[in-house]
């Protein structure tokens, strides 16, 4: 089973996830900060990355810098996550390989994005 | 008596030449000829420019301690020694002050000058026309080579009758020459002149004005390079190739690659290219660089322009962004989880009722349409604040005008048959756009979708015709029609006719931002009421 970390601040989106991911073929673990993150993904390697933008401290965009500089991280696939438009996330591409999931999304488009990431890593 | 000979003339030649220090040239000439010519007072008179007056250039007095003739002071030429010289470009020899024409000579005659003798200086050789700074007529070049008379050299002496015909022939051997040193001196007092001037300008500037070699090595800089970037003048003049190392690290390659284009000749000129640069105390200074290349003999040999320090604007985009970035948050947020959890709530009674309370259904479809109507707003407003704030830019590209044109119709389309409205249009497919596309897409869709909204069972055509002032954009519709007051207000945020139309009244408000963004224009026509609307824009055209 894949493991996947979100890092959401917002625990009504967390919500979302959970019951759009129930039942399917994930191991996921959820954090509400970007220490926290920061620190599950020193204990551990997950296969793949959701982060939320906009968060307190350490924001979405400043996490993904962090990580692509980790050597452990380099490769792993980010999905940002944000209400704000796709201007705003063009930004965070000039950072390296990330896409992008304008909120709000259907389970659908979720589990897609998350298999698409999952596959080319295979 | 007079003798001279070569020597004579060889050291009046070099007394006139020696130094452009005027007093200094005449008191050694005017030694040096009391040796050869007698006199008692040694005048240079030269004209002003609009041979009205002259300028009592030079007085030396060999025997007078006191004159009432001052250097600097204005005559007028009207029945004077110096009129007649100027009309017989001749030489004019007074023999007696108590009879002579000349209304100067009574001043002379009381002061003991008896005879005189005046000497045209004529001038052969470059002039440099008065001219306004920045008013320089390219085609007029402000020097032009002329023969001119410019004044008089004139000998006074005490006794009655003494200038003859050979004090002439001993005038005439120098006389050219020191015309000559008079203008150069003139000519040379005018491009100091001229430089004092420039140098003001450049000096009092708030702007970085620059001049640079290729290699980087500054030959002008002014001083609010200091005020700006902290460093002196000399730090520039002293160094080489110190402009690009005191750019922030991150816009390095950026700022070298345009100078190179510029010096390469691949671009003519940089308008408002901003980047960031170090300050000696190390915080961030954000320039807008204007500069183009300096060519000698078809050579590009280095560049010129200037800086204006734009870090102030900078800060207050980056505020305006944060904002704008937060509001985009708050706001979008709770719309997003709402549509979320009303997607949630369908699929639940969906798969567990199996579609089987219509009042259910009723009550997604309320939300759904209202949720639909709050993202609507909020992009609008979102929309209309980014547009009014000043921090969105243009993002140009060329485009076939009827492709989007095309692409809007297919988008409204669905609106428009439920409406039971056809679309038509007649745009000439040569037309190319040089624009925003996203943003004329937008502003196509708010004024089609506009027409569409007020009319039912009819006609929406859009055409499009070039002029030479652009692209002119009509929407035509045979729809409800403008009253004049609606007219007036169209394009005004939140304006509608009354409360219940359709719409937040913010997209035509958006779509006057769009078109003046891109420094067009746009306008409303109608007939009145129940008679039909056009919507007119005008876009430039930068290049075709």
């Amino acid at each position: 089973m894949k493991d996947l970390l979100i890092v959401e601040d917002d625990l009504e989106m967390q919500e979302f996830y959970r019951n759009m991911l129930n039942g399917e073929p994930f191991s996921v673990t959820y954090v509400s900060n970007g220490e926290e993150g920061l620190k599950k993904m020193k204990e551990k390697k997950y296969d793949l990355v959701i982060l939320d933008i906009m968060m307190e401290n350490i924001t979405g965009d400043r996490l993904f810098a962090l990580l692509r500089k980790d050597r452990h991280y380099k490769e792993v696939p980010v999905i940002m996550a944000s209400s704000l438009d796709k201007e705003t996330y063009q930004c965070f591409q000039a950072l390296g390989k990330v896409s992008f999931l304008e909120k709000p999304f259907t389970k659908e488009t979720l589990i897609s994005e998350i298999n698409k990431h999952l596959q080319t890593l295979t | 008596m007079l003798t001279y000979n070569k020597n004579t003339f060889l050291n009046i030649n070099k007394i006139i030449f020696a130094s452009l220090d005027i007093r200094e040239v005449y008191q050694t000439m005017s030694n040096e000829l009391s040796k050869t010519i007698d006199f008692d007072r040694l005048t240079i008179t030269l004209i002003t420019e609009d041979n009205a007056l002259y300028e009592a250039f030079v007085v030396l007095s060999k025997t007078y301690e006191y004159t009432d003739i001052k250097e600097g002071d204005l005559y007028l030429m009207k029945d004077s020694l110096m009129e007649k010289v100027v009309q017989t470009r001749s030489p004019v020899i007074v023999d007696d002050t108590a009879n002579s024409q000349f209304a100067t000579d009574t001043v002379l005659f009381k002061e003991g000058i008896r005879s005189r003798l005046g000497y045209p200086l004529v001038y052969k050789g470059c002039i440099m026309k008065h001219q306004k700074l920045f008013h320089i007529d390219e085609k007029k070049y402000p020097i032009e080579f002329k023969e001119r008379i410019i004044g008089s050299i004139n000998f006074g002496s005490k006794r009655k009758g003494y200038y003859s015909k050979k004090h002439v022939d001993f005038v005439s051997k120098f006389a050219p020459q020191l015309a000559m040193a008079i203008e150069n001196t003139r000519l040379f007092n005018r491009i100091k002149d001229a430089e004092e001037r420039y140098r003001r300008v450049v000096e009092s500037s708030p702007d970085i004005i620059f001049e640079c070699t290729n290699e980087g090595k500054f030959f002008l800089i002014n001083p609010s390079v200091e005020k700006i970037l902290g460093y002196s003048v000399h730090y520039f003049y002293d160094n080489h190739g110190n402009g690009l190392s005191l750019c922030h690290q991150d816009d390095q390659d950026r700022v070298q690659c345009e100078i190179l284009q510029l010096l390469n000749g691949e671009k003519d000129s940089l308008m408002d290219f901003e980047f960031r640069v170090i300050h000696k105390q190390g915080k961030v200074v954000w320039l807008s660089l204007e500069a183009i290349p300096i060519k000698q003999d078809n050579k590009i040999i280095g560049i010129e322009g200037f800086c204006r320090d734009i870090t102030e604007r900078k800060k207050l985009d980056e505020l305006k962004n944060n904002l704008i970035r937060d509001v985009t948050h708050e706001l979008k947020t709770p719309v997003a989880k709402m549509e979320m959890a009303i997607d949630m709530y369908k699929r639940s009674f969906v798969t567990e009722k199996e579609l089987s309370g219509e009042k259910e259904l009723h009550l997604y479809h309320l939300l759904q349409n209202n949720v639909n109507r709050l993202k609507n707003i909020i992009r609008n407003v979102l929309d209309i604040s980014k547009l009014e704030s000043g921090v969105e830019r243009l993002n140009l590209s060329d485009f076939t005008f009827v492709e989007l044109v095309d692409q809007v119709i297919h988008e409204l389309n669905p609106i428009a048959i439920q409406k039971n409205n056809t679309i038509t249009h007649q745009i000439p497919p040569s037309i190319i756009l040089n624009a925003d596309r996203e943003k004329i897409y937008y502003l196509l869709i708010n004024v089609v979708g506009n027409a569409i909204k007020f009319t039912d069972h009819g006609k929406v055509d859009i055409s499009a015709r070039l002029t030479p002032k652009g692209i002119v954009v009509t929407v035509k519709d045979t729809g409800k029609g403008l009253s004049e007051e609606s007219l007036k207000y169209a394009f005004d945020k939140f304006y509608k006719e009354n409360s219940s139309a359709p719409g937040s009244g913010i997209g035509l408000a958006i779509s006057k931002n769009i078109v003046e963004l891109h420094n067009g224009s746009i306008w409303a026509e109608s007939g009145g009421k129940g008679k039909g609307a056009k919507f007119i824009f005008r876009l430039p055209i930068h290049h075709l």
